[in-house]
């Protein structure tokens, strides 16, 4: 009887706890005598504050161009083409001036410049094996190496770039994702100029 | 955040109801048993059921749920940023997850009551995609010293947690261990090995199980846990856990050189651990389970 009376009593208190449990679910959620914020708090204001999605494209958008410009320097050495010697210049200036954005932000936003899952076969990325097979190549040879992973590399970029700017709340960061979209997009089609893309699908490392 | 809704209002009215049903039911019938249990014993802390097998250790066994480029943890709100995962317990996890996504969400975990997420990088094998056969997921009390099992604390809801380096450049700068169900003679490695036929390649993964006590999530997404010191937790991080023991059972064997993770290679293995374990049923398994070292089943209770 004790025991029923104990479990009717607790179903009226969760009862009327569940009608407005929202917030205080939220409060209860830490573990006992110590209060949990989440780390990654969703900003305050529009506009300023970096969220999570703003850190995270940032950092990503500095190791992925990290990546890239090794692969735009080789160019000269590899090919006497001007066509692709200009485009390379091109998107090497352009990135390096992202790069440049994106590192500022990240010094703004206090936050670490590396993300624990750079560095190892991310979309976009060139792998050393592949660098190791562009600085083997010249001519045409080169030329649909480097267009694969020039490709690759934009065709992330604009895909993350777009996320950014629809999750992301930093307005400078936005900016930024806006400017890769549009220069990256704009990069994409004079790459179709250079070399005719194989398929319709832009190829993006290990993807299904 | 933002979710389509599925379901129309009354069929999701009809399910809250029910869940509710269930869920007091479900009360209703702990608090009966913990009454009774607490009039039979009333020294129950200190003299655990006689034959009780003495294992700090309860298990969720989660299936493979699916595969997505996303990580809620290391790329909120990026789809596509990422490898490839292979996602196990809620099935509703991508780049924009969060702990109400998950606190609602369907799950292929054994028992049904754990709606956490854990995801890991897709192992390869010739370019084709392998999922784990088996997958479970190990809270245990262990590798630090008795007094501090005694004080282990649950998981905060919401707490995200990662193991394992994703960036290792070779076998010395990871922490991940790779051998053969059933072939104890081959020598675990950090990186794949070449298993019998008729085993199974398997991975063990253990996240750290010591918390500042504070942060759910850090801005490297590791420094608000650490790995205990001395059979104690450090004083920066001073909340003993329980350690989350990760072990994947894949149906592979052989050549190790036709495999690869979507990180890259076996030494690059990790997990991302998003807890959303209902808070008062993970308080009461670690009480029953972990604290007074009891090996304990799916439903949490002493086998």
């Amino acid at each position: 009887m004790r025991q029923a009376t104990a479990s009717t009593l607790l179903i009226g208190v969760l009862l009327v706890a569940g009608c407005g449990a929202g917030p205080r679910h939220a409060a209860s959620t830490t573990a006992p005598s110590v209060t949990a914020p989440p780390a990654t708090t969703t900003p305050t204001s529009t506009g300023t504050a970096f969220n999570p999605t703003d850190i995270a494209w940032l950092q990503l958008t500095v190791a992925m161009t990290e990546r890239l410009l090794p692969v735009l320097d080789l160019v000269p050495a590899r090919t006497t083409d001007p066509a692709w010697r200009q485009t390379a210049a091109q998107v090497a200036t352009a990135r390096r001036a992202d790069l440049d954005r994106a590192r500022r932000l990240l010094a703004d936003a206090a936050a670490p410049t590396t993300n624990p899952h750079e560095g190892h076969d991310m979309p976009g990325m060139v792998t050393p094996p592949e660098m190791t097979a562009l600085r083997a190549t010249s001519g045409q040879s080169f030329h649909r190496l480097l267009a694969g992973h020039l490709r690759a590399h934009l065709a992330q970029s604009v895909r993350i770039a777009t996320a950014e700017q629809q999750s992301g709340s930093q307005r400078e960061t936005i900016a930024l994702a806006a400017a890769v979209v549009r220069n990256g997009t704009a990069d994409l089609a004079g790459l179709d100029e250079l070399d005719r893309p194989p398929g319709t699908q832009p190829a993006t490392g290990h993807r299904e | 955040m933002d979710r389509a809704a599925p379901l129309s209002g009354i069929p999701r009215r009809l399910r809250f109801a029910t869940a509710i049903g269930a869920l007091l039911v479900l009360l209703g019938t702990y608090l009966v048993s913990a009454t009774d249990r607490a009039d039979a014993a009333p020294g129950r802390t200190a003299a655990p059921v006689a034959n009780a097998i003495r294992v700090a250790e309860f298990p969720a066994d989660c299936t493979y749920s699916h595969r997505l480029p996303d990580d809620p943890i290391i790329f909120p709100g990026l789809p596509g940023a990422s490898h490839m995962h292979s996602f196990f317990g809620s099935t509703v996890t991508n780049a924009n997850t969060t702990l109400p996504d998950l606190v609602n969400s369907p799950t292929t975990c054994n028992p049904l009551v754990d709606v956490s997420s854990y995801w890991v990088p897709t192992l390869y094998r010739d370019n084709v995609a392998v999922e784990p056969a088996i997958a479970t997921f190990y809270y245990l009390g262990e590798g630090v010293r008795a007094d501090v099992v005694a004080n282990t604390q649950p998981f905060p809801q919401g707490l995200r947690l990662v193991a394992g380096n994703a960036k290792a450049t070779g076998p010395n700068d990871s922490i991940a261990r790779w051998s053969c169900l059933h072939a104890g003679h081959v020598p675990p490695s950090k990186d794949f090995v070449n298993c019998p036929s008729g085993t199974m390649l398997e991975s063990y993964l253990d996240f750290p199980q010591c918390w500042n006590g504070r942060d759910l999530d850090s801005p490297d997404h590791k420094s608000h846990l650490a790995y205990p010191v001395n059979q104690a937790c450090p004083s920066t991080h001073p909340v003993h856990v329980p350690k989350l023991r990760q072990v994947l059972r894949y149906p592979v064997t052989g050549d190790p050189s036709r495999f690869r993770l979507a990180s890259g290679p076996g030494y690059t293995m990790h997990g991302d651990f998003f807890n959303a374990w209902p808070v008062a049923e993970l308080a009461r398994r670690v009480q029953d389970c972990i604290r007074p070292v009891i090996k304990c089943g799916h439903d949490g209770r002493p086998i």
